[in-house]
């Protein structure tokens, strides 16, 4: 009920705004882009394409009352040529080759501010915590991994419809209440697509072995505001250090996918759970050996964390454990020799137990698999990325490397350069490298390492 | 005796530097007068330079980024900023800066905070339209280019009165700046202190500044920069309109125009609106109010 009267809410405003914009056009303002994105698996050589995606993208805002009252609508649509061509994706074309279902949405809310509140209505993406790249607080959205956690953080988030509530009573602090009556499951690439998961290609094969007798029974939460999600941040200001809490009660957006006794049923369940946290940032301005570096943190408790637990080698699933788990990151960037910015960060995943203890079932099947990926994990992951950034001719070419591993030596490299050829074009090109065990979230997509180039058009 | 009445002249002489600079209070209008020191006329400079002269601003305007060949790059950006001055947290102003076009760096968002002590970096915040997200992040170093322009960073935001020292090098009637971009020559015969401005930091990326300051208004028109050489190898111009705000003389900087004289870039900015002293809110230059962006 209150999903609905926040999408008719938003559909009464947006089907207004036509004759708004003829009446006020100095408060509309449309923008948009065409964007080609062309990927080459390096281990096919030159017949490699993987990727030859087409996206469009529309974004209007009308400001409705004097920057008070702002409609904000972005839509994207994008086709992948790439499996029109290559057979051996086939498989995979369904779910990959064009937007699906509501994905095309991709904002659609009003604003609303009034002396001390803000309110922001509709569909839309929260972000929480200070990680770059790791969601440790950022599980406020679900997330898209078709294309694994490659694309931008805004791109990977998969827009809900919500109420963002924002309160601030004083200066420099906010009590935000977000009611989530929304629910979409986190995503992954089908089996065949370059980026499916090594336990959703065993799942395809063994439901082929099968003669494709598995049955999956999904399992969303009912359509009832009981089974909303809730979230709640605190921000404020000691001295220079800015610092959230932060408290979230929703359902799970990865589901567990789990055989129902020794029939061909496997149940798709989704779990509620808890996410208790905060955050820091401070930047050390005073003179002295640290002048410059800005400090950035995470910590979350997750209570009732549902783990997916089996036996890595194969990838394949046992059961769900809910455990509770600690995440945590500390952060730090600086700039050096004037324009070179360095950005490191350490984590950490904690987990409740190294293996599930159940008697029942053998010691390689207890192991628990990380929430996104699948891949393997020890008790205590330990996280690292290092990004080192600059830019040469006035800004105008912008490179950077991304290094991201763990203590179990995989991880991937991340080279990439951005070239504004113009105002309004844009040249991307760059390469992705993993490498690692195969068991593990990176070094399953070994065979994937690719470079890839993008054209965005702007208008 | 003698060393004793010198050591008490330089005391004093310090001391009044020390009240001067402490005499340039907040929301007030100061003009150089006859007989100042090169000192005294920066500081008014530095003064007008951040119009700190006027509880807030917000401007509209443009940035052209042109390369040698001529090609040119665009950007669009709306900019506010409100002074406080204020001694209980150290803070004298707050800037925030939003890039408006092309719609490729639209929503980009910069907030920053300037304290009252020299030494004290800003605290910056970015909105970053790829992550949804606003970060805190490592200040930029001085040198560094602002915003893709020909002038660094403290040429437009963290330079301040007491980084250099100064000398009044002469009095002259500026010869007039002849703008490529509008093909208008500006300040012609303008009366000037021309004042020579040495970083005291060793090894900087300029030996000395040479810096043309309008007599009546004690505004900086125009500079040049040059290496350890002698070798010139950057020119800024800033032209002022004066705006009259409550019965004061407000010179805001318009038209600012630079060249790389190594590279041959050159960068545009122009301010197409100015509005002062609306009564902006101290909410609007929050960390919060940076991550309600839409774009």
């Amino acid at each position: 009920m209150f999903k609905r009267i926040l999408i008719i809410t938003a559909l009464i405003i947006a089907v207004s705004l036509p004759a708004y914009a003829e009446l006020t056009g100095e408060n509309f303002t449309l923008t948009g882009s065409f964007k080609n994105e062309t990927a080459m698996r390096l281990k096919d050589s030159l017949t490699g394409l993987s990727k030859l995606k087409n996206m469009l993208e529309l974004a209007g805002e009308y400001d409705i009352k004097n920057d008070d009252l702002v409609f904000f609508i972005k839509t994207r649509y994008w086709y992948d040529s790439m499996y029109d061509t290559r057979k051996k994706y086939d498989f995979a074309e369904h779910y990959m080759r064009h937007t699906q279902r509501s994905d095309w949405l991709r904002d659609c809310y009003i604003d609303y501010t009034k002396n001390q509140w803000f309110l922001r209505l509709g569909k839309q993406q929260v972000a929480w915590g200070q990680a770059d790249g790791i969601t440790i607080l950022d599980r406020v959205n679900p997330v898209d991994l078709s294309e694994y956690w490659l694309p931008d953080m805004a791109d990977l988030r998969i827009p809900l419809w919500m109420a963002n509530i924002n309160y601030s009573p004083k200066l420099n602090s906010n009590l935000q209440i977000l009611i989530i009556p929304d629910f979409e499951a986190s995503t992954a690439a089908p089996a065949g697509a370059p980026y499916a998961f090594r336990s959703v290609t065993a799942f395809d094969n063994a439901n082929k072995l099968a003669f494709h007798s598995l049955q999956v029974q999904n399992r969303y939460p009912g359509k009832q505001f009981d089974n909303s999600t809730f979230g709640l941040q605190w921000q404020d200001m000691i001295g220079d250090l800015t610092y959230t809490l932060n408290f979230l009660n929703g359902y799970y957006y990865n589901a567990r996918t789990v055989r129902i006794g020794a029939t061909t049923l496997y149940n798709r369940s989704f779990k509620r759970w808890r996410m208790y946290g905060g955050s820091i940032n401070k930047t050390f301005t005073n003179p002295g050996p640290m002048q410059g570096v800005t400090m950035r943190g995470d910590f979350a408790y997750y209570n009732d964390e549902p783990i997916y637990y089996g036996n890595p080698s194969i990838a394949s699933s046992s059961g769900i454990k809910r455990w509770d788990n600690i995440f945590w990151l500390i952060g730090f960037d600086k700039t050096f020799f004037t324009n070179w910015l360095a950005s490191f960060q350490f984590s950490q995943y904690i987990y409740q137990d190294s293996k599930v203890k159940d008697t029942g079932i053998t010691a390689l099947t207890q192991y628990p698999f990380n929430s996104y990926t699948y891949g393997a994990e020890d008790q205590v992951e330990n996280i690292f990325t290092l990004k080192i950034s600059t830019d040469f001719k006035n800004e105008r070419l912008k490179p950077e490397i991304l290094w991201s591993f763990t203590d179990d030596n995989q991880g991937r490299i991340a080279p990439k350069a951005t070239y504004e050829i113009k105002d309004n074009t844009w040249l991307t090109v760059g390469m992705n490298y993993f490498y690692g065990s195969e068991c593990d979230s990176n070094g399953q997509f070994r065979d994937e390492n690719q470079v890839y180039a993008s054209l965005k058009i702007t208008f | 005796m003698k060393r004793k009445v010198l050591l008490v002249l330089a005391m004093v002489t310090l001391a009044w530097g020390c009240l001067f600079a402490g005499e340039l209070e907040y929301f007030n209008v100061y003009k150089p007068k006859a007989g100042m020191t090169a000192d005294e006329i920066m500081q008014i400079k530095y003064f007008n330079k951040y119009t700190l002269f006027a509880e807030d601003v917000s401007y509209t305007g443009k940035a052209y980024f042109i390369d040698k060949s001529g090609s040119t790059r665009e950007r669009s950006t709306a900019r506010k900023r409100i002074n406080l001055g204020r001694e209980s947290d150290g803070i004298a102003y707050k800037d925030l800066t939003v890039f408006t076009g092309p719609t490729q760096v639209k929503g980009l968002a910069n907030l920053s905070w300037t304290y009252l002590d020299p030494q004290k970096q800003q605290d910056v915040w970015l909105w970053l339209p790829s992550l949804k997200k606003v970060r805190k992040i490592s200040a930029s170093q001085a040198d560094d280019s602002f915003l893709g322009a020909d002038f660094t960073i403290e040429d437009i935001t963290t330079r301040r009165f007491g980084d250099e020292t100064y000398r009044l090098v002469k009095e002259e009637n500026f010869t007039g700046f002849t703008s490529d971009f509008s093909k208008k020559t500006y300040y012609k015969d303008t009366p000037c202190y021309v004042i020579e401005a040495a970083p005291k930091r060793a090894n900087w990326y300029y030996a000395k500044r040479l810096v043309w300051i309008d007599k009546q208004y004690g505004t900086n028109i125009y500079e040049e920069k040059y290496d350890s050489k002698g070798q010139k190898f950057q020119y800024i111009f800033r032209w002022h309109e004066i705006h009259n705000v409550n019965s004061k003389e407000y010179p805001m900087q318009m038209f600012l125009e630079g060249e790389d004289l190594r590279s041959g870039h050159r960068t545009v900015i122009i301010n197409e609106t100015v509005e002062i002293d609306k009564g902006l809110s101290e909410e609007e230059f929050t960390e919060s109010a940076l991550s309600r962006s839409r774009w």
